[in-house]
């Protein structure tokens, strides 16, 4: 994945596949990156903390649901909105891997 | 007849075949399937309502969503209803909603979710070691690739980068949804 942006940038993986790539349970570890995949800056991150109580089919749903809208840009400067919602678990991971991103940012 | 449709398990496959139509979204299992496949000594007329008696039954619980109390609560009453169920059926759905709760409860919930889900996330860290308008030397970024979709749908992949300041800024808005989390969790 090279993407030329202004001026020329070497991208070089500092740290080993098995320690950066990690991929939420029951994926494969082989890292996943579609050549149509175009890198965006996040620009704003909003979330929404959310309770689905009943629903047509289930009465009895009582599931909190964490919702997020992301606005992203390309390098055109073109923003869009992206939206997803992530039961509470798998907020809990998301977190969890951000955190170790940061860790791992701090000591490059 | 009556007999042949009390075997528990052609019962335990009818449940699990009504499951996976009417909650794991399984196309193409009709009562003629589940007959021949499970009840072939018994006529399609009689089928019918035997069928539709389990599918509402395996419906209410997981409408529900029973926990062991109420389930027994339930069975006990369909037991003693006229046209009900017989108590060697009524410990096959105990059975079956036991092992398949989970699940069953998953599928609902996909099911009433409509906005798109994230299947997956993946991350690496790159070191933007040359640039030609610049001196960065050794700036990291952390390029988070997400894979979200819709039920049913394709995944879309989204490919974010993230400097250390942005890392930062990002983490401290999910520490503020960690947060809420633990408020809503907290027994009242």
């Amino acid at each position: 994945m090279e993407q030329k942006r202004e001026g020329e940038r070497l991208l070089q993986s500092i740290c080993s596949p098995l320690k950066c790539w990690s991929k939420m349970k029951g994926k494969p570890a082989v890292p996943h990156l579609p050549s149509t995949s175009i890198i965006h800056l996040l620009v704003d991150f909003q979330w929404k903390l959310g309770m689905a109580v009943s629903s047509d089919s289930c009465r009895s749903l009582k599931y909190p649901y964490v919702a997020v809208l992301l606005k992203v840009a390309d390098h055109s400067g073109q923003v869009k909105s992206k939206s997803f919602e992530m039961t509470i678990p798998q907020f809990q991971n998301f977190y969890r891997q951000f955190k170790e991103i940061a860790a791992v940012i701090e000591t490059v | 007849m009556a007999g042949e449709l009390e075997g528990s398990k052609s019962l335990s496959g009818l449940l699990s075949g009504l499951a996976q139509e009417a909650f794991h979204g399984h196309q193409g299992i009709t009562e003629e399937l589940l007959r021949s496949q499970l009840y072939p000594e018994v006529s399609l007329e009689e089928f019918r309502p035997f069928l539709a008696k389990m599918r509402g039954i395996l419906k209410s619980i997981a409408s529900a969503d029973m926990d062991f109390n109420q389930l027994e609560a339930f069975l006990t009453a369909q037991t003693k209803k006229q046209g009900g169920i017989t108590s060697d059926q009524a410990a096959v759905i105990s059975k079956f909603w036991k092992s398949h709760k989970t699940k069953i409860r998953e599928s609902l919930m996909n099911q009433s979710r409509w906005d798109s889900g994230l299947r997956g996330l993946s991350w690496r860290i790159d070191g933007k070691s040359q640039s030609r308008h610049s001196a960065q030397i050794h700036t990291p970024v952390a390029i988070m690739e997400l894979e979200i979709g819709k039920s049913g749908q394709e995944s879309e992949f989204l490919c974010l980068e993230f400097d250390e300041v942005k890392v930062n800024q990002l983490l401290k808005k999910l520490s503020e949804v960690e947060e809420s989390i633990s408020t809503l969790m907290q027994p009242a």
